[in-house]
């Protein structure tokens, strides 16, 4: 280039000014995370000081506005892993099966014509989810009771099966579209081969093509994990919000109180006296989610690396 | 036999498959028709004399000399109830003081039901509150509080639990002066109320009168939309500067490695996580405001959709052929010449796809709001006002609507109303974005 050497380096220093820009503004916007860390822990941290980790984990008596306070969270752990459990074990059989349907089974015509009912499914704000599950579901859950049979007895319509059932249908479309990726980056030659072996569909598809993209599959299950775990309207309309681990643990039709719909209800009464222990507390609720959700994005970038590796070596 | 058993097999595979996938349209459907049907009845519905008093009072709208036509003709079948009210009234200062004591409250029931359904008595004080100024505005509310008037509720008990009673008031007050009041609420009802098909379009725009109980949804969804543009501004060009970063000038190392799986845990973190973050961060440590407010609202919906922007924009980029890189490298222009003015022209359309995905999640969002801008009850912000001032929201009103306000049942058309301009909002968003996605494949296939 016939560039005077003056110019040559004022183009050299602009080009490094404009990448030292770029960087700053892409650190800014990726460590965000890590301000959130920061602050979510700051503001739990007094909690943790004061009342210390023991109630807070292991008591079940929930009286945050009570003289003097209780702060035990542990039966609103526990309404959060059933709400979650449950939620995902009707959503895992079907997004499974309707993955495995659009990837292997439909033709293409309906499987696009699939993809925006998915789309659809994943844009609805939860808080109509919420709504619906309010005045659609809950009534029938409630009168449910009456024409089953055995000696059922539904005291409430919003209790935790309800809120299970939309939390399922929320996090359908993140099971269905990651786990179609995944099995459709299974590849071809691979279900060719199988099939050329005299397999049928059903063979391919569970002997061969199911475990060479397990690792998808189950990065999928976690991220829908995380999506129920996080999701606050549904459970705070829809679950009854009782601080109470039923009796027995697995009865889902009692009402149950989740992390996130206590951190939405009682931030409410508790950010007017901002440093008080109740919000401190939440705040170490809100630890506490965030922690989870590392947890599994963590476990999830782990098993496709391995899975990659595999590959790779084998 | 071994092959018909693994043919079965086949074949139910395919069975579960199709039911899965029908399971999911039919969810879809069981959520969609029951918002958008009932939401309907906001906008269209049978409203009665009421509702055009309410509008011209209220509102200013409609023609005063024909509504006094019909108050008069109206009046003709109303009438004779507020004539029995007196009669009645003289009637029971005659009776037996035991007949009275019985008769009186459930007078003053009557009168009051009355009151609700048809609004307040000629003459009467006006009630403080505008919900008490009118009578029914909506048809088929009107049929319910009537039935209020006839029947009177009381609960039965015995040992299998409660059971509700209609005991009609027309058998308690028979023989009396008040008895023509049931007769002719059951018989004229139509012409007392004056149900007429109304089409209101303006509940869109319209503010709300009394807490949501007349007028429309207006501030709402100006808030909503405050929110979700304002969320945009800030989220697209730090999503869009760091798509191009990682996609044209950053060399993979374990700096990129990080900031990229940053990226990935922004993604993972709970809504209401972010609710917290803006409430201790923008609102109590860097104060953008005094209190609740829509820009410190915006900021955190920024933070959650910035994720979704980023991995858009650097699909969108990466999807730019490499000859058009090349050919503008070639041509000598450098590398922030190359970005600016063929890679970005290139991946709009898909930048954009990202981006009204994006707006039709932060617009439908409730949990980060709820601590950092929405209020329940508010007025219309003016742009001037959104750095300072909260909001309200269609998603935290519609929330807000259906707990924790005193009417939940008689508001369910405002509800629905207000969840189906939400999904509508959300969902036009959406299909925009699939017409895009769309356009942008069949110019890529040339």
């Amino acid at each position: 280039m016939l560039l005077s050497p003056a110019a040559r380096a004022r183009r050299r220093l602009a080009e490094m000014a404009g990448r030292g820009v770029l960087f700053a503004v892409t650190s800014v916007a990726a460590l965000s995370v890590l301000a959130i860390i920061f602050f979510i822990a700051r503001d739990a941290l007094p909690f943790f000081m004061q009342v210390g980790v023991r109630e807070f984990f292991l008591s079940t008596e929930w009286y945050p506005s009570h003289q003097p306070p209780q702060f035990g969270a542990a039966a609103i752990f526990v309404g959060t892993f059933l709400v979650t459990a449950a939620a995902v074990v009707l959503a895992v059989p079907i997004g499974l099966f309707a993955a495995l349907c659009m990837s292997d089974i439909l033709p293409f015509g309906l499987r696009q014509l699939l993809k925006p009912v998915i789309e659809m499914l994943a844009a609805i704000p939860s808080v109509v989810y919420g709504f619906f599950a309010l005045t659609v579901v809950a009534p029938l859950v409630q009168d449910a009771g009456r024409w089953l049979p055995g000696d059922i007895q539904i005291d409430s319509g919003v209790n935790a099966l309800t809120a299970s059932i939309i939390l399922g249908v929320m996090a359908l479309p993140t099971i269905v579209s990651v786990s179609e990726d995944a099995l459709q980056a299974a590849g071809r030659e691979l279900r060719e081969g199988s099939y050329a072996l005299g397999a049928t569909r059903a063979e391919t598809l569970f002997k061969v093509v199911i475990p060479a993209s397990i690792s998808g599959l189950f990065s999928a299950v976690l991220l829908g994990i995380m999506r129920v775990m996080g999701e606050t309207m549904v459970v705070w309309m829809a679950s009854g919000n009782a601080a109470q681990i039923p009796k027995p643990w697995y009865n889902l039709l009692l009402p149950v109180r989740t992390l996130t719909a206590t951190i939405a209800g009682d931030m409410g009464e508790a950010d007017q006296m901002t440093g008080s222990t109740h919000y401190h507390v939440l705040f170490a609720m809100g630890l506490c989610l965030l922690l989870m959700s590392f947890a599994c994005n963590l476990a999830g970038e782990w098993v496709v690396a391995r899975q990659r590796k595999k590959l790779r070596g084998g | 036999m071994r092959l018909k058993l693994r043919k079965l097999m086949d074949r139910a595979l395919t069975a579960c498959g199709y039911l899965a996938v029908g399971v999911m349209a039919l969810f879809l459907l069981w959520v969609l028709v029951p918002v958008f049907t009932k939401g309907v009845g906001a906008y269209v519905f049978r409203g009665t004399m009421e509702h055009r008093r309410m509008m011209l009072g209220e509102f200013g709208r409609g023609d005063p000399d024909r509504l006094r036509a019909e108050a008069a003709d109206v009046w003709r079948a109303r009438e004779p109830i507020y004539k029995a009210f007196a009669a009645f009234e003289q009637e029971l200062d005659a009776m037996p003081a035991s007949r009275r004591r019985e008769l009186r409250p459930a007078f003053r029931d009557v009168r009051e039901d009355v009151a609700v359904l048809l609004g307040p008595e000629p003459g009467a004080q006006l009630p403080a509150l505008t919900r008490r100024m009118y009578g029914q505005t909506r048809w088929q509310e009107a049929r319910k509080k009537a039935n209020a008037v006839l029947f009177e509720e009381t609960w039965e008990y015995n040992d299998a639990g409660s059971r509700r009673v209609l005991v009609p008031r027309a058998t308690q007050f028979e023989g009396t002066a008040l008895a023509p009041v049931f007769t002719s609420i059951e018989r004229d009802l139509e012409a007392m109320m004056r149900p007429r098909l109304t089409v209101y379009p303006r509940f869109l725009t319209d503010h709300s009168i009394d807490a949501h109980f007349f007028g429309g949804i207006g501030p709402e969804v100006v808030g909503t939309l405050y929110l979700s543009l304002g969320a945009m501004l800030v989220a697209v060009p730090l999503g869009i500067v760091a798509a191009i970063y990682f996609q044209e000038y950053a060399k993979e190392g374990p700096v990129i490695a990080f900031l990229r799986s940053c990226v990935n845990t922004l993604a993972g973190v709970p809504s209401v996580v972010f609710g917290l973050f803006g409430l201790a961060f923008f609102i109590n440590t860097l104060r953008v405001s005094p209190g609740k407010s829509v820009l410190a609202g915006a900021l955190t919906l920024a933070l959650l959709v910035l994720p979704t922007v980023i991995r858009a924009s650097e699909e969108a980029i990466a999807a730019v052929p490499r000859a058009y890189k090349e050919g503008a490298m070639a041509l000598g222009a450098g590398r922030f010449r190359t970005v600016a003015t063929v890679i970005l022209p290139a991946a709009l359309p898909g930048i954009l796809t990202g981006i009204v995905i994006s707006m039709g999640r932060a617009a439908g969002e409730t949990a980060p709001i709820i601590f950092t801008a929405a209020v329940s009850v508010g007025q219309l912000v003016k742009p001037s006002e959104v750095l300072t001032q909260p909001t309200p929201a269609l998603s935290w009103n519609l929330y807000n609507l259906c707990t924790e306000h005193e009417a939940v049942e008689e508001l369910r058309h405002v509800q629905f109303g207000m969840a189906a301009t939400l999904v509508l909002i959300v969902l036009a968003l959406n299909l925009a974005a699939i017409l895009l996605r769309a356009r942008v494949a069949r110019q890529l296939k040339g």
